[in-house]
């Protein structure tokens, strides 16, 4: 598994997405950096992880929408189910090297933390919080956009899948206030608060390891049906 | 070492591959053939273990496919049709990581991989992207994919698909060097290729098998008579008259006349009946001089035909 932890980890930076990801992240949190924090002159690290939230929306499924539909299209697929590799090794490999690259991101906002650091020293239970809860909401959103990828040989299809089903649920609490349990994004919101609510938590981990599950049962009902 | 009991593939009310029984022996070199569409793939893919099969089981070294498809899996090798690779890694970076991925112990990687890119003739290109090589080339690093395992068994679909000449004798050479110490299974559409390097050809069509045997075998079971072509200088016309003079002969027929004024005939017999030697004296007998004379040998591609045809009727 470690294997293929390593080589999806490295194609991520073999072609530009790696670059792109990484890039648009720093580009709009350095953004939300100005806006949301210094031009307030405040020294509230997590203030930025509230409208970064939402681009995370939009940028996964950069990381994700090719995992398994490009392996499918281009009949690499192939060589890694017809190898040792069991299914939930192959899924969990994906999903971690992807994980990766999201603390690669938060540990680049480390560098706000360090100027923030220079005027006042940011709450460091608030920082920790807030950096758990988009760790928690970004491998939520890896783990959809790997499943939607699972399901598809078409890269595009993977990817719009993934936004769509991320934008409603963002927007399911304005239908009802009953579907605010549904929202990951509102979840999310209570992390950079300080809170680390053990039932958002649960819910998050949970929603996870469904989708986790969900890919490995596609993929394994694929074998009798392909 | 792979054997296949009543194997049937179904998709929805589509029946891919129906009922198919065969066992491979240790060394074996096999070849899969029969026309597009008749399921050589998805036997291939069945026993590989990428799908699953609907009814019946396949074994691997006595291994259950879908039951320990972990274990089973570790003594093939699968170079699948179309060669997919990833074309953002080098050919080392690729055969490293097939090795990886096949669970070759660590401290035998990096010896494995240089002696698979040796063995391939990929020393030379080794730290090239897959994407920037040559069909030929990556034709061979799929090969290495395959080979740095060192499995027992060696699938291989259309192994020479899209190669030139020089390349396809090449590949071919290698697969009749690995079928040493390997057991092969490969499927091709080109029937003189399958005559020349396996030992056992299977033959499906529509799903089904239609014939399991030798390539010696399977021409002879499909040549009906005996027959053959005499080229002869033969002004007088002559020879249409000598039918009954030549013992055992059933049948004289004039085949082309060529521009040179020989004509040729084919002379029919009756099965099992030598008639070279009648027909030379007896021509001689008669002035009749002989520029050419061979047997009509029926080939892999006439079985193959009969056995497509008698299935599809």
């Amino acid at each position: 598994m470690l294997s293929v932890i390593k080589k999806e980890f490295k194609s991520y930076f073999l072609s530009p997405i790696g670059y792109v990801f990484i890039g648009l992240f720093l580009i709009t949190f350095s953004i939300f950096f100005y806006t949301d924090v210094v031009a307030y002159g405040s020294t509230n690290f997590e203030y930025i992880f509230y409208s970064g939230a939402t681009v995370l929306t939009f940028i996964v499924p950069v990381l994700t929408m090719r995992s398994f539909s490009e392996e499918r299209k281009t009949g690499t697929e192939q060589l890694l189910l017809t190898s040792p590799l069991s299914i939930t090794s192959i899924v969990l490999a994906k999903f971690i090297a992807a994980t990766l690259i999201i603390i690669i991101t938060e540990l680049c906002t480390f560098m706000y933390f360090a100027i923030l650091c220079f005027f006042g020293m940011p709450d460091l239970l608030m920082t920790f919080a807030t950096l758990l809860g988009f760790l928690l909401l970004a491998m939520s959103y890896i783990s959809f956009g790997i499943l939607a990828s699972s399901i598809t040989e078409n890269q595009i299809i993977a990817g719009v899948i993934t936004i769509g089903f991320f934008v409603a649920t963002w927007f399911l609490p304005n239908l009802s206030t009953s579907l605010n349990n549904f929202s990951l994004i509102n979840m999310y919101s209570k992390f950079p608060q300080g809170q680390i609510d053990i039932a958002d938590t649960v819910t998050f981990v949970a929603f996870i390891v469904m989708c986790i599950v969900l890919t490995i049962t596609v993929m394994q009902r694929r074998k009798s049906v392909r | 070492m792979i054997q296949l009991k009543n194997v049937t593939k179904k998709y929805g009310n589509f029946t891919a591959v129906e009922d198919i029984n065969f066992d491979i022996k240790e060394g074996e070199i096999i070849g899969l053939l029969g026309p597009n569409g008749a399921g050589k793939t998805t036997t291939m893919n069945m026993i590989t273990g990428y799908i699953e099969q609907t009814e019946g089981e396949i074994l691997i070294n006595g291994i259950d496919m879908l039951k320990k498809s972990k274990k089973a899996k570790r003594d093939i090798g699968y170079m699948p049709e179309g060669v997919p690779l990833y074309n953002d890694l080098t050919v080392k970076e690729f055969v490293t990581y097939m090795a990886q991925i096949k669970k070759v112990n660590k401290k035998d990687i990096k010896q494995n991989v240089n002696k698979t890119l040796k063995n391939t003739g990929l020393e030379d290109v080794q730290n090239k992207l897959v994407k920037n090589l040559s069909r030929g080339y990556k034709q061979r690093v799929s090969l290495a994919g395959t080979l740095v395992s060192d499995p027992k068994i060696l699938i291989l679909d259309e192994p020479t698909v899209g190669l030139d000449p020089k390349q396809i004798t090449e590949i071919r050479a290698l697969i009749k060097d690995l079928g040493k110490n390997h057991t092969v299974i490969l499927s091709s559409h080109i029937l003189s290729e399958v005559s020349q390097i396996c030992n056992k050809v299977i033959i499906i069509n529509k799903g089904k098998i239609v014939a399991i045997d030798t390539p010696k075998n399977l021409e002879n079971k499909v040549s009906q008579n005996n027959s053959i072509y005499v080229t002869v200088e033969d002004s007088n016309n002559k020879v249409e008259t000598i039918k009954g003079k030549i013992d055992g002969v059933k049948e004289i027929k004039l085949v082309e006349k060529n521009e040179d004024g020989t004509k040729q005939y084919i002379v029919i017999g009756e099965k099992g009946k030598d008639l070279r030697k009648a027909i030379f004296e007896v021509f001689a007998k008669e002035n009749i001089t002989i520029f050419e004379m061979k047997k009509s040998d029926t080939t892999l591609e006439d079985a193959f035909m009969k056995l497509i045809e008698g299935g599809n009727k």
